[in-house]
């Protein structure tokens, strides 16, 4: 297993150029460029064209890509062209707050998908199974920006209990990692519910329950352990989107974080920014993914790395 | 007994709401009481009303109209782009997990690439390429989607090659491709039905995003997803609640009718269910 | 107009005056986005203008009455010739750090302007900078440019201490070292920049310990933020929202104008707006009054002008009324009487109500007979679009706004109509070329004379709006909120909210 990890960190570097690669030829392929957008309305030619020359922008695009590697394999990401500071600390700065953020919402969202998901396979078609599949949907199909600001106005509005917005104490994270977490709550509950329903039926545990274990010692031990791969996956793959896709949640409620960077500096067409942060976000998937499938063996251990 | 009837008459209630939203969009302009796009200013953000039964939008468009017609646009939209992910992320993600390996270390490598890729920069050079509009907004989105088809089926392959019936059946030499197609996806179902019923509602709610930043299906056309961006970007949701309201409620009805049909669908395909029915 | 405006802006400053101020505290400003810059050099942005603003002083200044006021020049002269400008600056002022502020720190401050600044429309002329003494600055201009006057109050032409010039050298300057009222603290990028009051200032000692202006990008948010009294302040309250907020205790909604003309340009240069007949028959077709009333809840005015009533060289125009049968005739009389075929490009999420108005004026075309098309772009993708050269122009009418911060016509019109600035070189996107318009622009820039000028501005707008080079649209307003115990703030037309004598009444 050690090994697996291993070799999977090192594939990691291959990975993070092709990303870097991606990332560098794709943002140059949209219409226009940093000077374009930073210079905005009000701008003459003259300054459009010292900013792209500022910015090395009007040099081939092999020797920008050249520039860009030498600088990054020294660990340079480069300076961002809309507020000129280093790349690094900006993302970095960002992705904090957003690590915070999602890691509040996915212990609220994998707890409570988790419990709902399972109670309802344990009791299926009954009130609590329509009742949660019901509350998950509303959940799912409720734009962010929406139950954002219906808890906004309950919660800090009406009742005064919370801060609305903007980043601080404990207490700012509560409104914005709820908001979070509704969809992926939805998400893992139908997972979980699905998945459970499915182990259920099948013999294995139908020779647990012949040899006489109480129901909920089946369900909890032997169920939940084999319906786990599936809800891992989805686990993983929800703290990923979280990451890179929080911009909604970090828009509404103000919150400084990185998806709310990617998403400006793509406006700004600041490339250094953006390519920095996706790098950045995509060693985090490489971790993630490397986790959901260690622990995939851990679940279940017939699963064998190869 | 009581239980498997409530559980088809829930599947069947779930067929009948995705009829019900086909319906509409097939006979949209027989059904609609007025023109979508036919916008009267002095009628701008009306409540609901005997006139208007949903109220109208902020350029005084029939809201009702306007969500008969969007059941087009957004039906189509969260099939069409549910179905890209659907059908490129399955085979792939069947294919990686059980081969493992290199196949899998070099896919699951690309994964990992599509997954760090910002969904909305990809929207933005989709449309750069190909051009703005409803078909290429599908296209972005249903991209987006396919690592999450990938991960969630190699998953579910991953632990069913190691099954007694999948070692029975390669003991008896059998071909991967056939293990693949006759044991391994028929069990893969549930998850991806879970998974596509769920994706529908993203999709939608995906398009207002999108049409948010000038990259979705261009106004006028009704759009659920983008009704309901309008309504927050307008500033509207609080001083005419109806306007976000009510495409809200047809997603969730949509998305509830997707599911309920799924569940029946996967009860019905289920290997081991199947005849007990 | 320009009267309510000034109204409204002194009467809210007048409720300040009322009470003793009290001093001390922490006053929060919520905006929209976050500066891109805090370098005079590097901000092309109101909000980043807003900041700065408070932190580094400019020479002279526009206040909310938009009248010239001195500030760190103590008076002006400009030449009879209009080649210089003589400023003569205020005597005792010191920069945060201590360093003192006379003719070399405008010189090191001006020279780095003219090489690298991003604002350069605002500096075009200026030559050479001579140090006649200490406290006096001659800029010569290489021809005369009446407007210099204007163009120094604009706050992205704000002073900086020379030191902190000499140490940045070619960078960025991060944390400006000005001679305002508060102090550059802190600034968390996507967050909030932060404050403080300079106890040395050489003017008037603000009230407040400190001000934060906090970054949230959100409409409906700033105003749950206010309503909750967690910020003071906040800026472009949603026109739909207006009303309900005006009910809320505590709260005062401040609407004011803004100096921004949307329009919709046509290609000048192609048919079928070659033809003076179809660009009236537009004007005529669309109900600009019902877009103003109805999709912007009455903050903006028609336009009646290119430039909007604030503006030195406004000259009122009788707006084209809403008339679809004379849309009709005269579109009929060009030849297009079965009808047309246009392609419109527009922004969106970028002014007030964008695309909501592309979408009435769309449905307005089509009850005379113009099939519109409808395309929007993602902003940086439309900017390049729009700069691209005549041969590659791809658009037959596009929208967009053009905010003429220096308060004067000319560069509310030269930028936009003039044939030498054709895009790409400068923002006359729509190819608009008249030699009249050209001769009149040319001659009001060089003419010294206030009267002499503004009835060369009266001429051109009058001709502009014959030859109807635009679909006319509107002018936007802006509208702020306020907790009513933050007092003495200034609402500003260039989208500001200063709180230089503002203080909290706790």
């Amino acid at each position: 297993m050690i090994q697996y990890a291993i070799r999977r960190l090192l594939l990691a570097v291959p990975t993070l150029l092709g990303v870097s690669m991606l990332v560098f030829g794709i943002l140059r392929m949209l219409p226009g460029d940093p000077a374009t957008a930073l210079a905005g309305v009000h701008a003459t030619q003259e300054v459009v064209e010292r900013i792209r020359a500022e910015h090395g922008l009007d040099k081939p695009i092999h020797l920008q890509y050249l520039g860009f590697m030498k600088d990054l394999f020294r660990g340079n990401l480069g300076k961002s062209i809309r507020t000129a500071l280093p790349v690094t600390t900006e993302v970095v700065s960002r992705l904090i707050p957003t690590l915070e953020l999602t890691a509040v919402s996915m212990v609220l969202a994998v707890l409570l998908g988790v419990i709902v998901g399972v109670i309802s396979a344990a009791k299926p078609y009954t009130v609590f199974d329509y009742g949660s599949m019901l509350g998950a949907l509303v959940g799912l199909s409720a734009p962010v920006f929406w139950l954002g600001l219906m808890l906004m106005l309950l919660f800090s509005l009406q009742l005064g209990w919370l801060p609305a917005a903007g980043r601080g104490d404990f207490r700012h994270l509560i409104l914005p990692s709820v908001t979070l977490a509704a969809s992926s709550v939805a998400l893992i509950a139908r997972f979980t519910r699905s998945t459970m329903l499915e182990v259920l039926r099948s013999e294995y545990i139908a020779t647990a329950r012949a040899k006489g274990l109480r129901e909920s010692r089946v369900i909890l031990r032997h169920a939940l352990s084999n319906a786990m791969i599936p809800i891992l996956t989805i686990i993983g793959l929800r703290f990923g989107a979280l990451l890179s896709g929080a911009v909604l949640t970090e828009n509404v409620f103000a919150w400084p974080g990185v998806g709310r960077l990617v998403v400006d500096s793509i406006s700004a067409r600041d490339y250094p920014v953006v390519q920095g942060a996706v790098l950045m976000i995509a060693v985090s998937f490489v971790f993630i993914n490397l986790v959901v499938d260690l622990l995939y063996g851990v679940v279940n251990p017939r699963i064998r790395y190869d | 007994m009581l239980k498997r009837l409530v559980k088809h008459k829930l599947a069947i209630l779930g067929a009948l709401i995705v009829l019900a939203f086909l319906v509409a969009a097939a006979f949209a302009p027989y059904l609609a009481p007025r023109d979508p796009l036919k916008s009267s200013l002095r009628e701008a953000r009306k409540p609901p009303s005997p006139t208007y039964p949903l109220g109208t939008d902020h350029l005084g468009r029939d809201l009702l109209s306007r969500i008969i017609f969007g059941t087009r646009v957004s039906l189509l939209m969260a099939v069409i782009s549910v179905g890209i992910g659907l059908a490129v992320g399955t085979p792939v993600g069947a294919l990686s997990g059980f081969y493992g390996g290199a196949t899998d270390m070099v896919t699951q490598r690309i994964v990992d690439i599509m997954m760090a890729f910002p969904g909305i920069l990809l929207a933005i050079v989709v449309v750069a390429v190909l051009g703005p509009g409803l078909w290429n907004a599908m296209l972005a989105v249903g991209i987006s989607f396919v690592p999450t088809y990938v991960r969630v089926v190699r998953g579910a392959v991953l632990e069913l090659r190691e099954r007694e019936f999948v070692e029975a059946s390669r003991a008896t030499g059998a071909s991967g491709l056939h293990i693949i197609v006759r044991h391994i996806m028929p069990n893969c179902i549930a998850p991806i039905i879970v998974l596509s019923t769920l994706q529908m509602a993203s999709a939608i709610l995906w398009a207002a995003g999108l049409g948010y930043l000038g990259l979705g299906a261009q106004p006028p056309t009704p759009e659920w997803g983008a009704m309901l961006g309008e309504g927050y970007n307008y500033g509207m949701i609080r001083v005419a609640p109806h306007v976000t309201i009510f495409p809200g409620v047809a997603i969730a009805l949509a998305v509830l009718g997707f599911n309920l049909l799924g569940d029946g669908l996967r009860d019905a395909l289920d290997p081991r269910l199947r005849g007990r029915l | 107009m320009r009267k309510l405006g000034i109204l409204l802006a002194v009467a809210v400053g007048l409720m300040g005056l009322a009470q003793t101020p009290k001093l001390g505290g922490e006053l929060v400003i919520a905006f929209g986005t976050d500066p891109e810059s805090l370098d005079p050099n590097k901000i092309t942005s109101a909000p980043a203008g807003m900041v700065l603003t408070h932190v580094a002083e400019t020479l002279l200044t526009m206040d909310e009455n938009l009248e010239i006021r001195p500030l760190l020049a103590q008076s002006w002269k400009l030449a009879e010739d209009g080649r210089s400008l003589t400023l003569y600056l205020r005597k005792g002022v010191k920069f945060h750090d201590g360093t003192p502020f006379n003719a070399q720190a405008v010189k090191d401050n001006l020279e780095r302007f003219r090489k690298a600044t991003y604002a350069f429309l605002l500096f075009p002329r200026v030559q050479t900078i001579d140090i006649v003494d200490e406290y006096t600055v001659v800029l010569n201009l290489d021809m005369p440019f009446a407007p210099i006057v204007s163009h120094l109050t604009h706050n992205f032409v704000a002073l900086v201490s020379p030191k902190q010039i000499a140490e940045v050298g070619d960078k960025e300057i991060m944390d400006p070292v000005g001679t305002g009222p508060f102090k550059f603290d802190k600034w968390v990028r996507g967050e909030y920049v932060r404050i403080v009051k300079n106890p040395d200032y050489w003017g008037d000692k603000p009230y407040l310990d400190a001000v934060k202006f906090l970054v949230v990008p959100s409409d409906a948010t700033r105003l749950v933020l206010l309503e909750t009294g967690q910020v003071h302040a906040i800026m472009r309250v949603p026109p739909l929202e207006a009303p309900r907020l005006r009910g809320v205790k505590g709260v005062e909604v401040v609407k004011l104008p803004s100096v921004r003309t949307i329009y919709i340009a046509f290609h000048y240069q192609r048919a079928p707006f070659t033809d003076v007949r179809v660009r009236q028959a537009f004007n005529y077709a669309v109900d600009k009054e019902a877009i103003v009333q109805t999709i912007l809840g009455g903050v903006g005015g028609v336009s009646d002008a290119p430039i909007m009533p604030l503006i030195f060289g406004y000259a009122k125009q009788n707006p084209y009324p809403y008339d679809p049968e004379m849309a009709k005739k005269l579109l009929a009389d060009a030849g297009y009487a079965k009808g047309l075929k246009i392609k419109f490009y527009h922004p969106t999420g970028r002014y007030m109500m964008d695309a909501a108005i592309a979408q009435a004026v769309q449905a307005y075309l089509r009850d005379v007979g113009v099939e519109v098309e409808l395309i929007t772009m993602e902003w940086a993708a439309y900017l390049a679009f729009l700069r691209k050269p005549l041969e590659e122009s791809g658009f037959d009418m596009f929208m967009l706004g053009w905010g003429c911060v220096t308060l004067d016509a000319d560069y509310g019109l030269f930028p936009l109509f003039h044939t030498s600035e054709w895009a790409p070189k400068g923002s006359n996107r729509s190819f608009y070329s008249h030699p009249t318009v050209d001769a009149l622009l040319e001659q009001a820039r060089v003419t010294v004379n206030y009267e002499a000028r503004k009835a060369l501005y009266a001429d051109l707008i009058a001709f502009l709006w014959q030859d109807a080079g635009w679909l006319f649209l509107h002018y936007e307003e802006q509208i702020n909120a306020q907790r009513t115990t933050a007092k003495g703030l200034i609402h500003h037309p260039r989208e500001y909210i200063l709180a230089h004598k503002a203080w909290l009444d706790r």
